[in-house]
């Protein structure tokens, strides 16, 4: 990271950045766009079996939202996770992009399939809808592109489950003492959470976007001025949560597989992830809150099930809430617990692969970073600069973790420390209850010249 | 020169053996597609609009029908238009990995705003679409919601111009820092002029297209609208883009317009402004003409087209002569580093290897190795309390031991300690080393 231009996110940080965009599109495309896919195409399925015109119209309504949220902000926010992993971690997106090309873009051929074949079951349904052959052929459509969407995510969760489990034991894939590294390509798109990560996405997806569904059919049914949409409400929803009770019971099957293919040292992650650092030994209140809210989306669809006409006033909204919770937190778990690096074993979260702590150690991280000043590089004889030489290395290698003072704020977690304090806990940063953080990389001197750079954050009158 | 490139990614790149022509030609074509829908969506949108507030003066339903018509086109060309850029992104940052991700951080945040901007974009046009038969009888608020999309896709050319030229021309590294320093550039100028004129030009005589094919379709009276409208958009636009065209390779930097000269890309934009002027002869001498087939529309499109290929092909020339030079040097920055840092790796590998196996019985390596150092030590207050002071403090063995694995606030300090991964038996061996330290003080 140290060879790259300096970017820094002020007072959010950069993960929150990244965040924001990832938590979008992990909603959209898990919910709307792959989950959906299958369910739009199921729920029109289902109409025209039944013959049941009223909710095949009310489908449509439910597809055009889908359609609109899917294709401007899951599409972009897709686009955006490339480069917000530009601006965060040059190196990280670019090694991935080394390992990962041609199957990124075989990707992109689906995603072709997958918005052609959006594009055309929304264009072309109210011309087809008169006619059996022609809902048929819509139909056709749907589960067309249903398949499309599904491959997308089998290709990305593969990337994804890299970078937790990059290695089968004893099957490498690459070796990091060679330059240029020659990739085993096979060794890292076979990975041991590879499968069980795509069975859990996948019926998750179509569970959380069965609860979205039934939102939207509430909504647009409640707000419709046609009687027949009322009408068929009921009939949809007790269908979507049809798809509910069979999903949400294998979702939880395949998690536990997932659970079980993560490595120890990752779960011993998992409390500080989920409850934050401020909570970490309160674990047992996570129970509580994951029995909270799958119970709340257990009991919700069993009423949406057996009685769709009772189902509660805005219940739907708070199943679709529900789903959201639980899979922020499936996400902040999955990411946290790969610290404390980003590919597992082979870069840390700053971006600092392995094999190069030794000789950074030697030479110094701001010996390469060609995007510095010269004067912000070393520290003077007379250390007048020495505040000034800490701040790139708090630039280069804390940066991507915390804010100065935001979210996060080293200011905020030294406050009352004094600088021998903070010089020795640089020695051991994996150490002390945080085996999250990577280690401190550089020269005695660099640590210094950060240990100093921290310390006048919470010194009055000391220009940063 | 002040050359200032990060180092590339030290694994191999897949190419499948085949040679990066192949890539250069691959990225042309992916790159002619996405920006032709780009063209398609500047353009469509822009016209919806105009013939939108048409419709409302002339009032002629028929005008109101072809800009409603225009926004099927907007979505398609907005939606495939992403689509096929992602591309282009791929194959480039997999072989200039360092250079367009520099490039990137320093337009950065700017940058996002071609997602966030997007996205605003995106749900602007569907709304202008969407609500088109709900707001017929609020033509201004309507309008105003089209103006706003097009307004806002407007906006996102200017942001991934300036990235894109930072990109192609890496000795502006080490000097541009930030995106207004390359957007009010000539280079960005020159280059969004000849934009908007071929999306102009373009949309023109897609327009001729279709509305020949509504003639043939019975549509007569749309279909003419759009005949004579897309003339005078190719004719209004393509002039000033004929004369632009061949300037276009001059305004980079002196290095690349210079490398630029000794190859037959600089012949490339002559060619392309003379495919133009003889597609603006062609269309001038069917100007009088209400209805055209779409045979004749598809051969100005042609040479659109073949000229659109041509400026891709003279971009991707400018990229290949201005990374010669930083290529080679950031190959072989990249070696010497990675061969020091892999040499130093072994010897630290090495002495690892050779290291004798610590001894945990021994409590200051075993404190050493659980982390304890990193807050405590024995006569110094750090993050923690000092050994001393705790041993000075707290005598009961079983207290310590617990406040070891379990934690523990507000004893000694506001800063509580946090659970420590460690084993009682372990514990305790700390504890019997920190009571013992008070003893020897005494």
């Amino acid at each position: 990271m140290f060879d790259y231009p300096i970017f820094e996110m002020p007072f959010i940080g950069q993960r929150m950045l990244m965040a924001i965009n990832a938590i979008i599109h992990v909603f959209v495309s898990h919910g709307g766009a792959v989950g959906g896919s299958i369910v739009l195409a199921a729920m029109a399925w289902w109409a025209n079996k039944k013959n049941d015109m009223a909710a095949y119209n009310l489908t449509f309504k439910v597809v055009m939202v889908f359609f609109i949220v899917s294709t401007s902000v899951g599409a972009l926010t897709g686009v955006g996770m490339w480069i917000h992993a530009n601006i965060l971690s040059p190196n990280a997106i670019g090694g991935l992009i080394r390992v990962f090309f041609w199957k990124w873009f075989i990707e992109w051929i689906v995603f072709n399939f997958e918005v052609v074949l959006l594009l055309l079951l929304f264009m072309s349904w109210k011309k087809n809808q008169e006619t059996a052959q022609g809902r048929a052929k819509t139909i056709r459509i749907g589960v067309y592109y249903a398949i499309s969407s599904w491959l997308t995510m089998v290709i990305i969760t593969a990337i994804l489950a890299f970078m937790l489990t990059p290695n089968f034991d004893g099957q490498p894939w690459v070796d990091p003492e060679v330059y240029p590294g020659n990739v085993n390509y096979n060794n890292a798109l076979f990975n041991p959470t590879w499968w069980p990560s795509l069975a859990f996405r996948t019926f998750t997806s179509i569970a959380f976007a069965a609860a979205l569904a039934i939102m939207w059919t509430w909504i647009i049914a409640t707000f419709s001025k046609n009687e027949e949409d009322k009408e068929a409400k009921a009939r949809l929803v007790k269908f979507l949560a049809g798809i509910m009770l069979i999903t949400v019971p294998i979702s939880a099957i395949f998690g536990y597989w997932y659970y079980t293919e993560i490595p120890a040292a990752a779960l011993a992650m998992i409390p500080t992830a989920v409850m934050t650092r401020a909570f970490e030994d309160r674990f047992d209140l996570m129970y509580l809150i994951a029995i909270g809210i799958g119970g709340s989306i257990i009991i919700t669809t069993i009423i949406a099930y057996f009685s769709p006409k009772r189902m509660p006033y805005l219940a739907a909204s708070l199943m679709v809430a529900g789903f959201l919770v639980l899979w922020g937190y499936e996400e902040r778990v999955r990411e946290f617990i790969r610290k404390p690096f980003l590919i597992y074993n082979y870069m840390y979260s700053n971006g600092i692969r392995v094999t190069d702590v030794p000789y950074l150690n030697k030479v110094g991280i701001l010996e390469h970073a060609v995007f510095l000043d010269e004067n912000k590089k070393r520290v003077n004889e007379d250390k007048s600069n020495i505040i000034e030489v800490g701040k790139s290395v708090f630039q280069i290698e804390c940066r991507i973790c915390h804010t100065q003072n935001g979210i996060n704020g080293l200011k905020g977690l030294t406050t009352g420390w004094s600088h021998d304090a903070i010089r020795n806990r640089l020695n051991n940063l994996p150490g002390g209850g945080t085996p999250y953080m990577p280690p401190f990389v550089g020269t005695e001197a660099e640590k210094d010249a950060l240990a100093a750079y921290i310390k006048s954050l919470n010194t009055k009158g000391v220009i940063k | 020169m002040n050359w200032k490139l990060p180092f590339d990614i030290p694994l191999i790149t897949p190419t499948l053996g085949l040679p990066l022509e192949f890539f250069s030609i691959l990225g042309i074509i992916v790159f002619v597609v996405h920006i032709c829908f780009i063209y398609m969506l500047i353009g469509a949108s822009t016209a919806s609009v105009i013939y939108n507030i048409m419709g409302v003066f002339k009032k002629d339903s028929n005008y109101d029908k072809f800009a409603y018509r225009m926004t099927n086109y907007t979505t398609v060309s907005e939606n495939m238009g992403a689509l096929w850029g992602v591309a282009p992104l791929l194959v480039i940052s997999v072989l200039f990995t360092g250079f367009f991700y520099t490039a990137i951080l320093k337009v950065s945040p700017h940058i996002l705003h071609i997602i966030y901007g997007n996205i605003i974009a995106f749900l602007l046009s569907y709304a202008y679409k969407f609500s088109w038969h709900a707001l017929q009888n609020h033509k201004g608020f309507h309008i105003a919601i089209g103006l706003s999309a097009v307004l806002a896709f407007f906006t996102l050319p200017f942001v991934f111009m300036s990235m894109t030229n930072l990109y192609m021309q890496p000795e502006l590294f080490a000097t541009i820092n930030n995106i207004w320093d390359i957007m009010f550039t000539p280079v960005t100028g020159f280059r969004l002029l000849n934009f908007f004129l071929t999306a102009f030009m373009a949309t023109g005589v897609v327009m001729i297209f279709i509305g020949a094919r509504w003639v043939k379709k019975g549509e007569i009276e749309v279909g003419k609208i759009a005949i004579s409208q897309g003339k005078k958009w190719f004719l209004l636009a393509t002039p000033l883009n004929i004369v632009v065209m061949p300037l276009l390779p001059f305004v980079f930097t002196a290095r690349i317009s210079e490398a630029l000269m000794h190859t037959g890309f600089i012949y490339l934009p002559f060619i392309s402004s003379i495919l133009l002027i003889i597609a603006f002869l062609y269309v001038l001498n069917k100007f009088n003409d209400e209805v055209v087939t779409p045979q004749t529309a598809l051969r100005a499109i042609a040479l659109v087209v073949v000229s659109i290929f041509l400026m891709a092909t003279t971009r991707e020339g400018v990229r290949v002569v201005s990374f010669a030079e930083p290529l080679a040097l950031q190959a072989q920055a990249t070696s010497e580093f990675m061969n020091a840092s892999i040499a130093e790796y072994k010897k630290y590998k090495e002495e690892l290897a050779n290291k004798p196996a610590m001894d945990l019985k021994n409590p200051v390596i075993l404190a050493e190795s659980k982390g304890c150092l990193a807050c405590h030590s024995v006569d110094v207050k750090l993050v923690g309390p000092s050994y001393l002071e705790v041993s000075n403090k707290e005598r009961n063995k079983d207290v310590l031991i617990h406040s070891i694995q379990y934690g523990s606030a507000n004893k000694y300090d506001v800063i509580p300690m946090p659970a420590q991964d460690i084993t009682a038996d372990e514990a305790l061996i700390l504890v019997d080393w920190i009571l013992s330290l008070k003893d020897t003080n005494k």
